[in-house]
């Protein structure tokens, strides 16, 4: 194993070069996959195979910042990335950041922030991996009941659609979303998901997603890419400010995004194999696992928490290839069966 | 009489203990100070020196990195976006070839929920 082992310079530790590959491709396919960062897979995975923890953070956005070019560039093409969207949202995000970072001062003065951030991380995934999977189940039974009963097909009026229909100039039309809002919508709602992320200390990738499907009424695919476009963004600050503090093992970074481009390229391309609601499915697994892994780490068992999410990551990745895998032969045999019924008709 | 004698009064000497334990505390707070500063924990940030140590690397990227980190921070985190971007531009395009080669349809796609 030593032939795998490298020195680097910057953190001043040996490192296996097959942990930084694996780290990178399960981060990329959920990144890809979900639209998100995955910071909350990479700096816990990071940090229990020895990289000290100001290191884990500084390399961890720095390949991400250009794993989501990977992912934003074939979403883009896949028509997937609203920019209008993504800036109006890019806009509200900025601020609520800064409005965040100001609350979570005023907890530590008052000597709140260490408990009360920690739980209301948990509290927080636990809420949105709830709401994602009881969407889901409702979608399934009324799908089921419009299928046996031969009733409506379930409705398309969500919170969504009806916070759209408010009226406060300057409208908007975003092409790629198939909306026409108030510009005020994503301006709120990217302020909203800031202050959150800006409080919990995370990108806030797996806030912005949710919320861009249930409260400015994006399609899956499109939250997903219009989010990585984000991400994109983020990622590519956070890698100079990092850089410029000195906390970014740059040869680290470039190995676990040799093989993230990889894993965003197959993530990517299997949403377009898998429906949105399933997206959704998956994301709610993810989001529970998250928030047992911040639990976990809550009650001290600060070994246990990495692995748990480490393990989670490798296994949903393994779950998305899969469904790749049987989308890309299904396509396949569809194609084949189609040019051999030709062949037959001719 | 009695009002001259309380300004005339000489202070008592302090308890021999007293004085010990203060001089041992100025010592001990100057001595952890000093133990702290060394240890980077008692200024702020930015008076911390950065330096990567290349003694163990040969010619490479890896010291090249190593190299601009130890010259200027701020061209450091230029090179690390820089590079980061440049990666993540060329891995996307190449990776692009490679999935089109395996004969997925990378066209625009319908969304289904």
């Amino acid at each position: 194993m030593d032939f795998f082992t490298i020195y680097l310079p910057i953190a001043g530790i040996h490192f296996n070069v097959l942990i930084l590959l694996l780290i990178g491709f399960t981060v990329g396919v959920c990144g890809g996959f979900f639209g998100i960062g995955g910071a909350w897979i990479v700096t816990p995975a990071l940090n229990i195979f020895g990289f000290p923890m100001p290191y884990a953070i500084g390399t961890d956005l720095a390949h991400i910042g250009g794993k989501s070019i990977v992912s934003t560039m074939r979403h883009g093409k896949f028509g997937n990335v609203d920019v209008r969207l993504g800036v109006a949202m890019i806009l509200g995000t900025t601020v609520g950041m800064e409005l965040g970072a100001n609350l979570v001062l005023l907890l530590e003065r008052a000597g709140l922030a260490e408990t009360v951030i920690r739980k209301a991380y948990i509290v927080f995934l636990a809420l949105i991996g709830s709401y994602v999977m009881y969407d889901y189940l409702s979608h399934r039974r009324a799908q089921r009941r419009a299928m046996v009963e031969g009733a409506a097909p379930p409705s398309d009026a969500t919170f969504a659609h009806r916070l759209q229909r408010i009226r406060i100039p300057p409208m908007i039309h975003f092409a790629a979303s198939g909306i026409t809002c108030s510009a005020w919508l994503p301006l709120l709602v990217g302020l909203f998901t800031g202050i959150v992320a800006s409080v919990l200390g995370v990108g806030g990738g797996f806030i912005r997603m949710p919320a861009l499907i249930y409260l400015v009424g994006c399609p899956t695919a499109v939250a997903v890419g219009t989010d990585l476009f984000e991400v994109m963004i983020t990622g590519a600050y956070g890698a100079f400010t990092y850089g410029v503090k000195g906390r970014v093992e740059l040869l680290a970074a470039m190995w676990m995004l040799l093989a993230a481009a990889v894993g965003a390229q197959l993530g990517t391309v299997a949403v377009k194999y898998v429906r949105g609601y399933s997206i959704r499915l998956l994301f709610a697994i993810t989001i529970f696992v998250a928030a047992g892994s911040v639990l976990l780490k809550q009650l001290e068992f600060q070994l246990a928490s990495s692995i748990t999410i480490l393990a989670a990551g490798i296994g949903i990745s393994a779950v998305i290839i899969a469904r790749l895998v049987k989308g890309v032969m299904d396509e396949r045999a569809g194609r084949h069966h189609s040019a051999s019924g030709r062949a037959q008709g001719g | 009489m009695r009002r001259n004698s309380r300004w005339t009064r000489v202070p008592k000497p302090l308890p021999r203990g007293l004085l010990r334990s203060v001089s041992l505390t100025i010592a001990g707070v100057w001595l952890g100070a000093t133990q702290a500063l060394a240890a980077g924990g008692g200024k702020p940030e930015s008076t911390l020196v950065n330096v990567a140590d290349t003694r163990q690397l040969s010619p490479g990227v890896g010291r090249w990195i190593a190299n601009v980190y130890n010259e200027n921070l701020w061209l450091y985190g230029l090179t690390v976006v820089i590079v980061m971007v440049g990666m993540g531009v060329t891995l996307g395009l190449l990776a692009d070839r490679v999935v089109r080669m395996l004969g997925i349809n990378l066209g625009r796609i319908a969304h289904h929920e």
